[in-house]
């Protein structure tokens, strides 16, 4: 029971960083973004196709964690371009659909045809806990989120960056009449979310199925740890991610439960949102 | 049936019809098999169209509810289940709506995003149920059976138009119905749907069932046309096509959702034809979304405006603006009509206080809203008026003080509950849903039956356009009265009217003027009234309070109150310091 849970471990870090960036993402430019691990996806295969073609690991990482900055960035572009006073609602459509393009262009140039291998980045054990081998890939993606995590608060906290995004994130006309760059903030926020999802997916895909579509699939577990932070509390998403790793792993243990292992994020989605509706909550301007 | 309602469903029975017989006369049997599947998406994007277009949710996981459908009805054929497929079809429609329920329903009380959340979640588990299960009879392969009456490909296709065109024409008739325009309002706004005494958790809820059920209905067809099937057909990708397709062409007009329907049969189609990737027809879709978004209109409503805009060229409506009727009589002062001290009071406000974090927005506010009376509620920008209409009610959440209404306490009850007990409010901005038509918003907003006439005596009242005007093609200032028309069709106990005049010429703020003074009387109903305007305040109202900063400064008879030191100090300034000046 343990070893299983623990090695949900390496999940939940995925998980809990792709969370982090999701909350991020909406707290900073209120966009529920459901192309997240699709833009990680993107960056993990830029890097193995870069590899595949002979460039060292190392440097198609980082070419590959630019790839995925970069795709984010447009999207981001696209976003504060035509949509920055929209809704909510049409910001998360523009978010799908943008999402079955990606999903579709990411077919085709992956292929389906030959499979890739994805080198595993961090291999080996960092430690062994209680008698359970705890993976570096665990380790680093946790520490991973942590990290970007106190990143993101100390970051918006006390610079004057930070300022202007939170400005940004509370009224954006406001913050544009200010003399706040909010196209240029927008797109930043995109960046950096997009090269944390990229680093975050090239850690967990050699233990997933390694096409495109089961990899931008990870958006919803994603969004039950985002959903756990009530999609404002990092930290909460973090410890949510970590915690829904958990039990994806207890779960696969068990063997009847194991094939619709998938259905755990779901079910958590599920109970939170009933515990939240303590209280009707109106939308917010209208 | 009224004649607009019969025009409707005659039409699309008509286009069905003519559709479907072009097509059987002069096609081949491949392309009519395409068809067919077309008319099934036709149907699926339907149930997209009355979430995502007409109530205005996104819904992630509609080929889930279709997976469901499909399901049922291999399961019925294999153990062959008396009733043949045409039943076996509605029963798995109706399966798939205890699922569509047991999904939205954590959601609807919720802002609108966690909906989408919850059905991509759904969708992504009913992938790993597909994946771990398979589709009764398919082992087998046993074939789900078709009754003889469509048997051949030609009956099926012809049964599959019917299909789409009885769901259409089901949906038509709803839209003219209370509910249809709740999904409307519920889409444009949904305080201003609760303030018309509508549940919002029950018009998103009945939305996403039906929605389930036509998903289900275009499942059983699938079923029915392929005989066999697999799992691919329902995944996850799949929700997230028809999402995006419908989007795209506007589901929530048939046109469009058979338009939609084409697509995403036919692009495939041709790019195979041309011996392209077939997938290059997901990215045109996505791109064709993208684009959809950004205008704000989908390919239908695009389609429906320059329908609109041709219609009128070619018949120029006679001049529409009605003359302006004389005010019947000059105004008498109301403080003259009665001494309203005398009236019982319909809502009274006791130690009335709202924080904003550590803003006091009111501050022990009490006010007695006499019955059959205009009370007049002034007081500078920020004074706290638009936020007692909001406590009162029933939009703040945590308040202190207690309100009442003919001695029954409104505290605990929500916004749509005071409103059904009878207390109505207008906006500041007007929030009526511009895809209504006039009589529906009125149908809407009285939440009882109203017959046509009583419809167009308030409306000729307010001078508000007549009952088939689109209200996206009416002025604010007039809409600005249809709120009003609103809430008086109700016959509610009390309105706050906010601001009813802001934005109206001085002649139409005479006019309105009037009209407001006459509301008692003619509707028994008690009127609060939150202007800036003083001249419309002396006109209508026997009582006036002034709020400044969250207290009430002064309180009494108009001449007297417009006249105390506190309250000009409170709106120009110290007064004493401009006269030393």
């Amino acid at each position: 029971m343990l070893t299983s849970a623990l090695a949900g471990l390496a999940a939940g870090g995925t998980y809990a960083l792709l969370g982090v960036c999701a909350v991020f993402t909406y707290r900073m430019v209120a966009v529920v973004n459901f192309t997240g691990a699709a833009i990680g996806a993107a960056g993990t295969f830029a890097m193995v196709l870069l590899n595949e073609q002979g460039v060292p690991l190392p440097a198609a990482v980082a070419m590959g964690i630019a790839f995925g900055a970069l795709i984010s960035a447009l999207i981001g572009a696209v976003m504060a371009r035509w949509f920055a006073g929209a809704s909510a609602q049409t910001k998360a459509a523009v978010t799908v659909a943008i999402l079955v393009g990606m999903i579709a262009l990411g077919l085709r140039i992956t292929g389906g045809q030959h499979p890739h291998r994805l080198p595993e980045l961090f291999p080996g054990a960092a430690f062994s806990l209680a008698g359970v081998v705890i993976t570096i890939a665990a380790t680093v993606s946790i520490l991973l989120a942590v990290a970007f995590t106190t990143g993101a608060t100390l970051f918006l906290r006390h610079t004057r960056a930070g300022l202007q995004l939170r400005a940004l994130s509370e009224h954006p006309m406001a913050a544009e009449l200010t003399g706040i760059r909010t196209r240029l903030l927008t797109v930043l926020v995109w960046l950096v979310s997009g090269a944390a999802s990229s680093l975050a997916l090239m850690i967990v895909a050699p233990q997933r199925a390694p096409n495109f579509l089961s990899l931008s699939e990870l958006i919803v577990p994603a969004f039950a740890a985002a959903l756990l932070g009530f999609l404002r509390n990092f930290w909460l998403t973090v410890a949510g991610g970590i915690a829904l790793g958990i039990l994806e792993g207890v779960a696969s243990n068990l063997v009847s439960l194991n094939q619709y292992r998938a259905g755990v994020p779901f079910l958590i989605i599920l109970a939170i949102l009933l515990w939240a509706q303590r209280g009707a909550r109106w939308d917010e301007i209208r | 049936m009224k004649s607009a309602s019969l025009r409707a469903v005659a039409t699309i029975a008509l286009s069905a019809l003519v559709a479907a017989s072009l097509i059987l006369g002069l096609l081949p049997s491949y392309w009519i098999f395409l068809f067919t599947s077309a008319a099934i998406a036709g149907v699926v994007l339907q149930g997209i169209g009355i979430v995502a277009g007409r109530t205005g949710m996104i819904s992630l996981c509609q080929m889930s509810f279709a997976g469901v459908g499909a399901w049922t009805v291999a399961w019925l054929s294999l153990h062959e289940v008396p009733g043949s497929l045409f039943l076996w079809i509605l029963i798995g429609g109706a399966a798939a709506v205890p699922l569509g329920v047991a999904v939205g329903l954590p959601a609807l009380r919720l802002r609108g995003i966690n909906l989408a959340i919850v059905t991509l979640g759904f969708a992504a588990a009913f992938d790993d149920v597909l994946a771990a299960t398979t589709f009764p009879g398919q082992t087998e392969f046993k074939f789900v059976t078709r009754p003889s009456l469509v048997e051949s490909d030609e009956a099926y296709f012809a049964f599959c138009v019917a299909a789409f065109a009885l769901v259409a024409i089901g949906l038509e008739l709803m839209s003219r119905t209370r509910l249809g325009a709740t999904w409307l309002a519920i889409r444009h706004s949904e305080r201003a749907t609760a303030a018309h005494g509508v549940s919002v958790p029950g018009g998103k809820l009945s939305a996403f069932a039906l929605s389930a059920f036509v998903a289900g209905i275009g499942g059983g067809l699938l079923a029915g046309q392929l005989g066999t099937l697999v799992s691919d057909s329902f995944n996850l990708m799949q929700s997230l096509a028809v999402f995006v397709v419908a989007t795209m062409v506007g589901a929530r007009h048939a046109e469009g959702a058979a338009f939609g329907g084409i697509l995403i049969v036919f692009v495939p189609e041709l790019l195979r034809q041309f011996a392209l990737p077939q997938d290059l027809g997901d990215i045109l879709f996505a791109v064709g979304a993208t684009q959809a978004l950004s205008m704000g209109a989908s390919t239908s409503e695009t389609f429906r405006a320059s329908l609109r805009r041709l219609r009128r060229r070619r018949a120029p409506s006679p001049a529409h603006i009605p003359a302006a009727p004389p005010i019947a009589a000059p105004l008498t002062s109301p403080c003259a009509s009665s001494a309203a001290g005398a009236r019982a009071p319909a809502v009274s406000i006791r130690g009335l206080t709202v924080r904003y974090g550590n803003v006091v927005a009111l501050d022990q506010v009490d006010l007695i809203v006499p019955e059959r009376a205009v009370t007049g509620l002034i007081g500078p920008n920020g004074a706290g008026k638009s936020t007692l209409i909001d406590a009162v009610t029933g939009f703040i959440r945590s308040y202190e003080g207690t309100l009442t209404m003919d001695g029954e306490p409104l505290d605990g009850l929500a916004a749509h509950q005071r409103a059904r007990a009878g207390v109505r409010r207008t906006w500041q901005q007007t929030r009526i849903a511009p895809d209504l038509t006039v009589g529906a918003y009125v149908r809407l907003a009285a939440g009882r039956t109203v017959s046509q006439r009583e419809i167009a005596d308030i409306l000729e009242w307010l001078d508000c356009p007549p009952h088939n005007e689109l209200v996206a093609e009416i002025d604010i200032g007039t809409r600005r009265l249809l709120d009003i028309a609103g809430a008086v069709a109700a016959r509610p106990r009390a309105i706050f009217l906010d601001e009813p005049a802001a934005g109206q010429s001085y002649e139409q703020s005479t006019r309105l003027a009037a009209r407001i003074a006459e509301l008692p009387d003619r509707f028994g109903t008690s009127v609060v009234l939150v202007e800036h305007d003083i001249d419309l305040v002396r006109r209508t109202c026997s009582t006036v309070t002034v709020l400044d900063f969250g207290r009430v400064i002064a309180s009494g008879a108009p001449t007297a109150v417009l006249s105390d030191d506190a309250v000009v100090r409170a709106y120009l300034g110290a007064r004493e310091e401009a006269l030393a000046g």
